[in-house]
């Protein structure tokens, strides 16, 4: 694979360049180079051939980045799952994937049914940066998001998924890492978001830069840009909400790219923000994780580029070998300025989720163009295009939410919740707007007030922490609209006032 | 306002955002001690502190605020 040889060229080209930062410790690509040899040697040793998927705990610290690139090079994918995650979520997913060995860095790992590599304790081994021959079409890493069902849902992403990322990042003219650049890295290695926020600085022998997990993230990222001088930013757009009652404090003239993704931005916040940064140039990203992290994006700026749909920055146009197109209920092409489902095609798309038949033959379709059949992915996402070809966003077609750039489906919230109370009560989950006008999880209960403490305890053993409500009202009676479905917008309303 | 009366409106502020009353605050209490404070509910607190002192921290303090002694002392500096 072409961008793993590249990978490896330029650890070796920057070998004096510091890679990482990590809790205020730097190193270097030789120290980086020599991590993933060293783990690269114990995945030869110890793990056969034929098994290609693999575990990685990940931890805040250089094995669990060098464990990325030694399992890349040997032609391996990864399976994240993140230490603070209730261990029956990890292993279930571990479980789906049929993953034997676990890479771990951690200093004593949970994972005791499994075949461990602990990461940090490794023997001294030569540099050997050359990856192996491998097909396109094996899988590089694959991520697992909330599902409708109560159960995770896998997205497989290949070598040639990653490779087309690469091809259409470096087909733009307007965004160049190089080699001084030094690049926030806030983002769980579980999260696709952060494949760029590594992949891009390695190619480019940068340094990244990334957040303790017992840090309080947005001060620690405002620490990061003004000791550390950090050039190129790439982020949620929560935290520029968190943020944004003291943007007059903040003027950061060295920052030069600024990346968003993950969520919707919005035109004021986005203008604000733009003034704090005055030599940076801001893109608006979009893209699923089942299309390889990034699919296009919008070139922002405060004065000449600001088109916005409610107020909300447009997703631009797709990049390089990316088609978007926008559908109607029967799958069929809307004209524009018409609102529909969008829905993308090219390399960068997921083969489909992980031994999931039927949500794959929900959320894939085929379509006939030029005399070749072209397979589509539903986004979920509403939008329209635009008389200059630019595709706006307005809003999900159906119950999933974005929490911290995370996604979630409320209706796993609603599963693990009615699993977890003692009675059989109607739950709801709902995403709620705080005064900073970030999303939050609500959940409204059915019943006469009881204590909570067990049914929270229960769903902290189920979900990640992100999608544990942080608001809790008690109902009598849910309110129903005329057609008898329970009224989602009337009970939003018990959340307005504490 | 003397430390006790400010620790007292503080804690309330807590209360408000963290919906429990599961902690005690003293000087050298840290996030890791409290259920449900982390980045998001920290910035909750702050903004829900500078509402009720009617006060406005910098960014600055903030970013070097590392448990609730040096908070106290912040709000201190802000009356």
């Amino acid at each position: 694979m072409e961008f793993i040889k590249r990978i490896g060229n330029s650890i070796e080209k920057h070998f004096d360049h510091n890679a990482l930062c990590i809790n205020n410790t730097f190193y270097t690509y030789r120290d980086f180079a020599i991590a993933v040899s060293k783990i690269r040697t114990a995945i030869i040793d110890r793990i056969a051939d034929s098994e290609k998927i693999i575990g990685l705990v990940t931890n805040d610290d250089l094995e669990t980045y060098a464990s990325i690139i030694a399992l890349w090079l040997e032609g391996k994918a990864y399976v994240p799952v993140n230490p603070s995650t209730p261990l029956e979520r990890n292993i279930k997913i571990f479980e789906l994937t049929e993953t034997k060995y676990v890479i771990d860095s951690s200093e004593t790992s949970i994972y005791n049914d499994y075949e461990v590599i602990v990461s940090t304790n490794l023997t001294d081994t030569i540099i050997d940066l050359i990856p192996k021959a491998c097909l396109g079409d094996q899988l590089a890493y694959i991520l697992f998001t909330s599902g409708t069902t109560g159960l995770p849902k896998g997205v497989p992403i290949t070598f040639d998924n990653v490779g087309s990322l690469v091809n259409a990042i470096d087909a733009e003219p307007e965004f160049n890492l190089v080699a001084s650049d030094r690049c926030l890295q806030m983002f769980e290695l579980t999260f696709d978001f952060s494949v760029v926020t590594y992949l891009f600085p390695i190619l480019s022998g940068a340094c990244m830069y990334t957040i303790p997990k017992n840090a309080i993230k947005y001060f620690y990222i405002f620490k990061l840009i003004i000791e550390q001088k950090l050039t190129v930013l790439t982020m949620v757009p929560s935290i520029i909400n968190y943020l944004r009652p003291y943007f007059s404090e903040i003027n950061t003239p060295d920052v030069r790219y600024c990346s968003f993704g993950g969520g919707a931005l919005h035109n004021d916040i986005a203008k604000e923000w733009s003034d704090c940064l005055p030599n940076c140039k801001i893109f608006n990203y979009y893209g699923p994780t089942e299309f390889t992290v990034y699919s296009g994006f919008y070139p922002y700026h405060k004065i000449t580029n600001q088109k916005a749909h409610n107020g909300i920055i447009a997703i631009g146009t797709p990049h390089k070998d990316t088609t978007y197109l926008i559908v109607n209920e029967k799958n069929e092409e809307v004209s524009v300025d018409t609102t529909g489902e969008l829905c993308l095609s090219g390399p960068q798309m997921t083969s489909g989720y992980w031994k999931n038949e039927k949500r794959n033959s929900q959320s894939f379709f085929t379509r006939s163009e030029n005399g070749k059949e072209v397979k589509y992915y539903k986004t979920g996402d509403l939008c329209f295009k635009d008389q200059e070809g630019d595709f706006l966003y307005v809003g999900r077609a159906d119950f999933q939410v974005k929490i911290r750039g995370y996604r979630v489906e409320l209706a796993e919230i609603e599963f693990h919740a009615k699993t977890g109370a003692d009675k059989k009560n109607n739950i709801v989950a709902l995403d709620i707007y705080n005064n900073l006008g970030n999303a939050e999880l609500g959940l409204v209960i059915e019943s006469e007030k009881f204590d909570v403490e067990q049914l929270f305890d229960y769903m902290k053993k189920k979900m990640p922490n992100y999608m544990i409500p942080t608001h809790v009202r008690f109902v009598k009676e849910f309110p129903h609209s005329i057609n008898g479905k329970i009224d989602r917008k009337e009970l939003r309303k018990y959340f307005q006032h504490k | 306002m003397n430390k006790e009366e400010i620790l007292l409106k503080v804690e309330e502020a807590f209360v408000v955002v963290l919906e429990h009353k599961n902690f005690k605050l003293t000087d050298d209490t840290t996030a890791n001690d409290v259920d449900g404070w982390e980045s998001i509910t920290h910035m909750m607190i702050i903004s829900e502190i500078e509402k009720v002192f009617n006060i406005k921290f910098k960014l600055m303090d903030l970013m070097n605020m590392n448990n609730v002694g040096d908070l106290i002392k912040t709000i201190q500096s802000e009356l």
